[in-house]
């Protein structure tokens, strides 16, 4: 293993590593509060709007990641929109990331038991008390598994941002690959340092959901 | 902005015959998925520990590794070793072999979804245990993990867009050629997306149909 | 026809007035009227589907009925008064106020399981009465100790027995001090020898003087405890008279008879 080649690359991996840092944590902040506004909309609005929400949430999950970036990235352009390599990245991430974290918000609304919902309109309390008091503490415990688990699917797509230039990880170690003719180390090094984000990623998931869920256990 | 249909109508044809080959990496990849990931599930069942161990490790790799770095290892790494596989089949298999961790779990969550009673009843009727699963277990693994065994189709639709990275001419990568000559990426990649979303949306309603068609009672 | 027309008396504290309910094609509820007056236990009995939980959920527009009214103290539950058709819904705002008044208990509790049974009590005195902190905890503790579970404030549901959450449920709705109190099926979805502790607590309140709404199951606390008991059947409401003329001798009507006499094979009554 050359690994000198780490040290004299050194500066640029780790600069690397923190635009990764930057998009996930970015755009996976802007999908949660584009995800619940949307989710939220959802749960009160009529007809129409919610046919515009449903397609909105069928046409991004049925389409590629990769597409919707060069759309915005490539397209942007020809909207008027020009955007640099990261603020295209973390902007489709946000897009992107929004349905998703949508869905997992409105099963989290519908997993509170409806009586319990009665029982709280029995005694007079407001919807947006039942949402702040009732719902939201208590859908914590079934969202925290798959919000953890699309965060950390988000992780591994920040790799896809290297296509359109992004700086990041991948396309760091590309570089370093391409000018020094060595393929081997540098990527399985790569897997392996994506592969532990995930596992410190489960964990802290893991953790969260047992801090979450402590008041159901019987002691 | 002027966004021209013009240039879709003329180009649609490209696109369609590049939707080929997205289709033969999803599906394909899908098959390899499957029979691999029956095997994983079952190795990470079994008491030997070796085995279970074994597949415990694949699993969690190949989840927590993206895609497109596999992809990318896959094709560095092939000629490394001696492997001169063309480029369409390294991603197929690449493509397969990841997504093979997730079916496995898929598989595996199915079968502890079935209630324990019903292989108590059947070994208190004296059914062998292969008649117990070939019969009652893995019939049962499947209808109950077809949403999700349809997704993970769906989702190799969507990722097969990654093997454009290796120059695979498919879909994404077509698209990326037709926009260099022809400099409207915005019709482009919509039509591309627009032929993403159609195969999705049929996989998705096909599935909902046979989910249907499977379900019991 | 057996049916007591009740007179509409001035002191009525619920009158129910030719009340209907439809879930699409399937009729709940038809032409149901009814007064409870006020310190009155009036249970309602009948065959699973009668529609006995549905009218009690009418009472708090729960269920939004749709011909016909519903009046607490002489005014209208949940639509706006007047003829206009189609009826429009109070604010959302009214409605609240009017629930403040109908205390609900429910088959399955219903309690909020991320809060403490002091919570739970408290939670409405708080944001809808509006009380300071320790004055809701103060009421609250009142009420849990009128269901004998002062001991158990600071315990979560998922760390009390049915009967105690069902209890707790209680105190939920006393607390706010409800004209009314509407009970359905609460004692269903317990274990037998958790029923008594619930029925205990309810017998309490209407000798305070409680106005009470209970559908229910257990024939013994309809004899024992009612001052009225409502047959329905299949919508319909069929008999309103006291237990004595429904339990203490041979019913004239063909339905309360063969009702009655499903449960007298299993000695309930």
């Amino acid at each position: 293993m050359e690994l000198d080649l780490f040290v004299r690359y050194g500066p640029d991996l780790l600069r690397g590593f923190g635009v990764t840092i930057l998009c996930w944590i970015a755009g996976s902040l802007g999908g949660l509060v584009l995800g619940f506004a949307i989710a939220c909309l959802y749960r009160w609005s009529i007809r129409p709007v919610r046919w515009v929400i449903e397609g909105y949430v069928e046409l991004i999950r049925g389409t590629p990641f990769m597409i919707q970036l060069f759309i915005l990235y490539y397209g942007g352009p020809y909207m008027g929109l020009v955007l640099t390599p990261v603020q295209a990245g973390i902007i489709s991430f946000v897009v992107y990331g929004s349905p998703y974290f949508a869905e997992i918000f409105r099963s989290g609304f519908n997993a509170v038991p409806k009586g319990q919902i009665e029982a709280a309109r029995c005694v007079g309390l407001s919807e947006a008390r039942i949402m702040r008091r009732i719902i939201l503490p208590q859908m914590l415990v079934p969202i925290t598994a798959p919000l953890t688990n699309f965060i950390i699917i988000l992780s591994k797509e920040t790799a896809i941002l290297s296509v359109v230039t992004v700086p990041e990880l991948l396309y760091e170690t590309q570089t370093m690959a391409a000018e020094t003719f060595t393929y081997i180390e540098p990527f399985l090094v790569l897997s392996l340092f994506y592969w532990l984000m995930v596992i410190v990623t489960s964990w802290l998931g893991g953790r969260v959901e047992a801090r979450v869920t402590r008041h159901l256990k019987r002691t | 902005m002027d966004f021209s249909f013009d240039v879709i109508a003329h180009n649609l044809p490209y696109l369609l015959a590049a939707a080929r080959w997205t289709l033969l990496i999803s599906v394909a990849g899908m098959a390899i998925s499957m029979v691999l990931g029956v095997l994983l599930c079952a190795a990470r069942l079994t008491p030997n520990l070796a085995l279970s161990a074994f597949a415990r490790f694949y699993i969690s790799f190949f989840r927590g590794v993206p895609l497109l770095v596999q992809l990318l290892m896959f094709f560095y790494m092939l000629p490394y070793v001696g492997l001169d596989l063309p480029a369409i089949a390294a991603a197929i298999l690449a493509t397969g072999m990841c997504s093979a961790a997730y079916t496995a779990e898929i598989l595996r969550g199915a079968l502890q979804a079935i209630p324990k009673g019903q292989a108590e009843a059947a070994e208190a009727l004296g059914i062998p245990s292969l008649a117990l699963w070939r019969r009652i277990l893995v019939p049962q693994a499947i209808r109950l993990g077809l949403p999700s065994l349809v997704n993970e189709l769906i989702l190799l639709v969507k990722v097969s867009s990654l093997a454009s990275v290796v120059g695979i001419g498919e879909l994404t990568r077509v698209s990326q050629n037709i926009t260099g000559e022809t400099y409207r990426p915005l019709e482009i990649y919509v039509a591309a997306a627009a032929i993403y979303f159609v195969i999705n949306f049929v996989l998705s309603r096909f599935g909902r149909l046979a989910e249907k068609r499977l379900q019991i009672g | 026809m057996t049916t007591q027309t009740p007179s509409a008396t001035a002191e009525a504290l619920i009158s129910v007035r030719n009340m209907s309910k439809s879930f699409k094609d399937f009729e709940a509820l038809r032409d149901i009227t009814l007064d409870v007056n006020r310190s009155e236990v009036v249970c309602l009995i009948g065959p699973s589907g009668s529609g006995k939980s549905t009218l009690l959920r009418c009472l708090n527009f729960l269920e939004a009925y749709d011909t016909g009214e519903v009046r607490l103290e002489g005014e209208l539950i949940g639509w706006q008064e007047g003829t206009a058709q189609p009826r429009r819904r109070v604010a959302a705002g009214t409605l609240r106020r009017q629930r403040q008044h109908i205390g609900m208990v429910f088959q399955q509790f219903n309690l909020w399981p991320h809060l403490t049974a002091l919570e739970n009590v408290a939670e409405a005195l708080i944001q809808v009465k509006g009380l300071g902190k320790k004055a809701a905890q103060e009421a609250a503790m009142a009420a849990l100790a009128k269901v004998h579970l002062s001991d158990k404030a600071q315990n979560h549901p998922a760390n009390l027995s049915g009967g105690q959450q069902q209890r707790v449920a209680i105190a939920r709705a006393i607390a706010m001090e409800p004209r009314v109190m509407l009970f359905d099926e609460p004692t269903s979805a317990l274990d037998p020898e958790l029923v008594g502790e619930v029925l205990t607590v309810m017998k309490e309140m209407a000798a305070e003087g409680m106005t009470m709404v209970v559908v229910t199951h257990e024939m013994g606390f309809a004899a024992h405890v009612a001052d009225r008991v409502a047959f329905l059947d299949k919508g319909r409401l069929v008999t309103l008279a006291p237990p004595a003329d429904i339990f203490g001798r041979e019913p004239d009507d063909p339905r309360v008879r063969s009702f009655l006499q499903t449960y007298r094979e299993r000695n309930v009554v």
